[in-house]
């Protein structure tokens, strides 16, 4: 079975954190992912946004690699996934919580960092604060709010102080002033060195990403950031842009 | 009342059921099936088999009666067999199999009041007390103008005074081993893979040989307090005093155990990892905790059926007797019955096979649990 270790972090390949190429996930009769080439430098935050079942989650997971593509490939910090072992160096807080409702916040945390390899107290002190919930340590999940179970489940994910991290909706049901705070994470993870893809099918969060990849269908819409998909759809804000891009028709072209 | 909520809420009822067919389906095949089957297990019943050994003690005196009972067995179809012609071999040929019961004919049978000593296994009781009816009514047919006999049971394993617990314990044991551990784990992993933590435990680099092997050792401890305490519990008798206005009583069965506790407890332990493994693997083909309980009448009924809980193995019909032979169960609880009835040790050969098989059955369901985590849920 081997010792299984994650690759070593000196020898950072040059290319791309994450790339796919001609990316197709099939389900029965259905492309949830349906021809994807993006290529993501390291470092930045990536913003996936689309409507429900446009194939935000299945992109992300085939990133993660906890799917296989029909066809097609993905590629993180120059591994070609499914990768078991790059797996350490990955992030990935899922849609659902995820958390065991029986343990304390402290438990759930400390078993998915035992988990990834790096059962670190400080790491986990740290990151608790971050998600504010460093005074419930020993509350156990079925009493947090649904909020502050996103924010555990978030904290969960960075826990091992991963390179590459996947948040599928990471924000739902957490406060504005919350939200504010973790996004100023995200970006001082970023600002370290950290590639995060964020997925969201609130627009507004947009803005904060470096580059935004508009998906419908499986496929892209439109690609770059917030100001360069607005001037490309030619609206004001980048609702709009979406549903232009779509093909819907909006109040905001007739106004 | 509003009729119409009322009413709503059993067309909900119905719709679900028509969402999950295999619910509506188990509502109303399980237990024709099981009836079936019990009604084919109780029908088909083997008569039990009875090969019966003389020997006398008193020489040329005891011929008439001998010759008296050789015809009665012949004519009720009881084959005679050879066991030498002093008790020891008598019991020799019990234990060896060759015989399930063997009368030992006293010296003083002339003497007008004579004890008549009858061997049996003791292994399962109520096997022998129906050997036993068999031969006393032999005995009553053969010495009519004879002696006045009272007849004295004498058992190679176990005691005479065995009852139905004695063999029903081993039985109960394997059984509760296998039951429990195998609707927590079921509940348990299920859970894992609808509330997203396999998701996100795929997600880190960790092997499924981990998880499986994980949790064979996490529900492998629970089974193992249960078990020990079952067997604490089934084996031992401890009295405790009067306490106040509480009277003393006895705690624990006292079954009399004859073998080694700690080869029961490898049985069940290997019964306890197939049971942990085995639900991992049907966890996939359950979407909700209800169809967790619904695998109880398909895997654990035909077990309590059909693994010697009830009725001997032996005494199945043919064909289900080979279908029985493949199920856990069964050797969980004749491996439990060997150790504890029989005091077997690891080289008695039945034991062996019963050992192996269900470390077979667990290293099988290992592979099939694990084959069922993948990182492509889909």
């Amino acid at each position: 079975m081997g010792t299984g270790g994650p690759a070593g972090p000196a020898t950072e390949p040059a290319g791309p954190a994450i790339e796919t190429h001609g990316l197709r996930k099939v389900f029965g009769a259905i492309a949830a992912v349906d021809g994807i080439d993006i290529s993501f430098p390291a470092g930045r935050i990536y913003g996936l946004l689309g409507p429900n079942g446009s194939g935000k989650t299945t992109l992300i997971r085939l990133m993660a690699g906890l799917a296989v593509a029909t066809s097609g490939s993905v590629t993180v910090l120059g591994t070609r996934m499914p990768s078991r072992p790059l797996l350490a160096r990955i992030g990935y807080m899922t849609q659902s919580d995820g958390l065991y409702s029986e343990l304390s916040v402290w438990e759930n945390l400390s078993f998915f960092a035992a988990m990834s390899g790096q059962p670190d107290v400080t790491a986990m002190a740290e990151i608790l604060d971050v998600v504010e919930l460093g005074d419930r340590r020993g509350r156990p999940i079925l009493q947090l709010s649904g909020g502050m179970r996103r924010r555990l489940s978030l904290a969960c994910a960075l826990v091992h102080r991963p390179t590459v991290v996947f948040l599928d909706e990471p924000t739902v049901g957490v406060d504005p002033v919350l939200r504010y705070h973790l996004w100023d994470h995200f970006r001082r993870l970023a600002t370290a060195g950290t590639t995060l893809v964020v997925s969201s099918h609130v627009m507004d969060e947009g803005d904060r990403c470096d580059e935004l990849v508009l998906i419908r269908s499986g496929r892209v819409l439109a690609m770059g950031n917030g100001a360069e998909i607005r001037r490309q759809a030619g609206t004001a804000d980048l609702e709009s842009a979406f549903l232009k891009l779509s093909g819907v028709p909006t109040r905001g072209d007739s106004q | 009342m509003s009729a119409r909520r009322i009413a709503a809420i059993a067309r909900r009822i119905a719709q679900q059921f028509r969402r999950d067919r295999r619910s509506l389906a188990l509502l109303i095949v399980a237990p024709i099936a099981v009836l079936a089957l019990l009604g084919y297990v109780i029908r088909d019943e083997k008569p039990i088999n009875t090969r019966l050994g003389i020997v006398s003690l008193g020489g040329p005196a005891d011929a008439p009666i001998q010759a008296a009972l050789n015809a009665a067995a012949t004519q009720a179809g009881v084959p005679v067999v050879d066991v030498g012609t002093d008790a020891a071999s008598g019991r020799a040929a019990v234990q060896a199999g060759r015989a399930d019961v063997v009368i030992v004919l006293p010296a003083n049978l002339a003497s007008g009041v004579a004890t008549v000593q009858l061997i049996t296994l003791g292994e399962a009781p109520a096997d022998d007390g129906a050997r036993l009816q068999i031969v006393a009514g032999l005995i009553e047919r053969a010495a009519t103008q004879g002696p006045r006999l009272t007849i004295e049971h004498e058992t190679i394993y176990g005691s005479a005074s065995a009852d139905i617990l004695d063999t029903f314990a081993p039985a109960l044991i394997g059984f509760f081993g296998f039951f429990f551990v195998f609707v927590l784990t079921g509940i348990s992993f299920l859970r894992e893979r609808t509330g997203g933590t396999l998701e996100r435990l795929l997600a880190t680099p960790v092997r499924r040989s981990e998880i499986v092997v994980g949790y064979s050792a996490g529900f492998g401890f629970f089974a193992t307090v249960q078990v020990a305490l079952i067997l604490l519990f089934a084996l031992g008798s401890l009295s405790v005093p009067r306490i106040g206005p509480v009277g003393s009583f006895e705690v624990g069965l006292g079954i009399a155990n004859a073998g080694s506790p700690l080869l029961a407890f490898v049985v069940i332990f290997l019964t306890a990892i197939g049971a942990v493994n085995l639900a991992i693997f049907l966890s996939t083909f359950a979407r909700t905790e209800l169809q967790i309980l619904e695998f109880i009448p398909i895997v654990i009924v035909p077990q309590a059926l059909l693994g010697g809980v009830f009725w001997s193995v032996d005494s199945l019909p043919d064909p289900v007797q080979a279908v029985a032979r493949l199920l856990p169960m069964t050797h969980a609880i004749d491996g439990l019955r060997a150790v504890l009835l029989r005091g077997a040790g690891m080289s008695d050969g039945t034991l062996q096979i019963d050992i192996a098989f269900l470390a077979g059955v667990a290293i099988l369901f290992v592979v099939l649990a694990g084959a069922t985590i993948r990182r492509e849920i889909a």
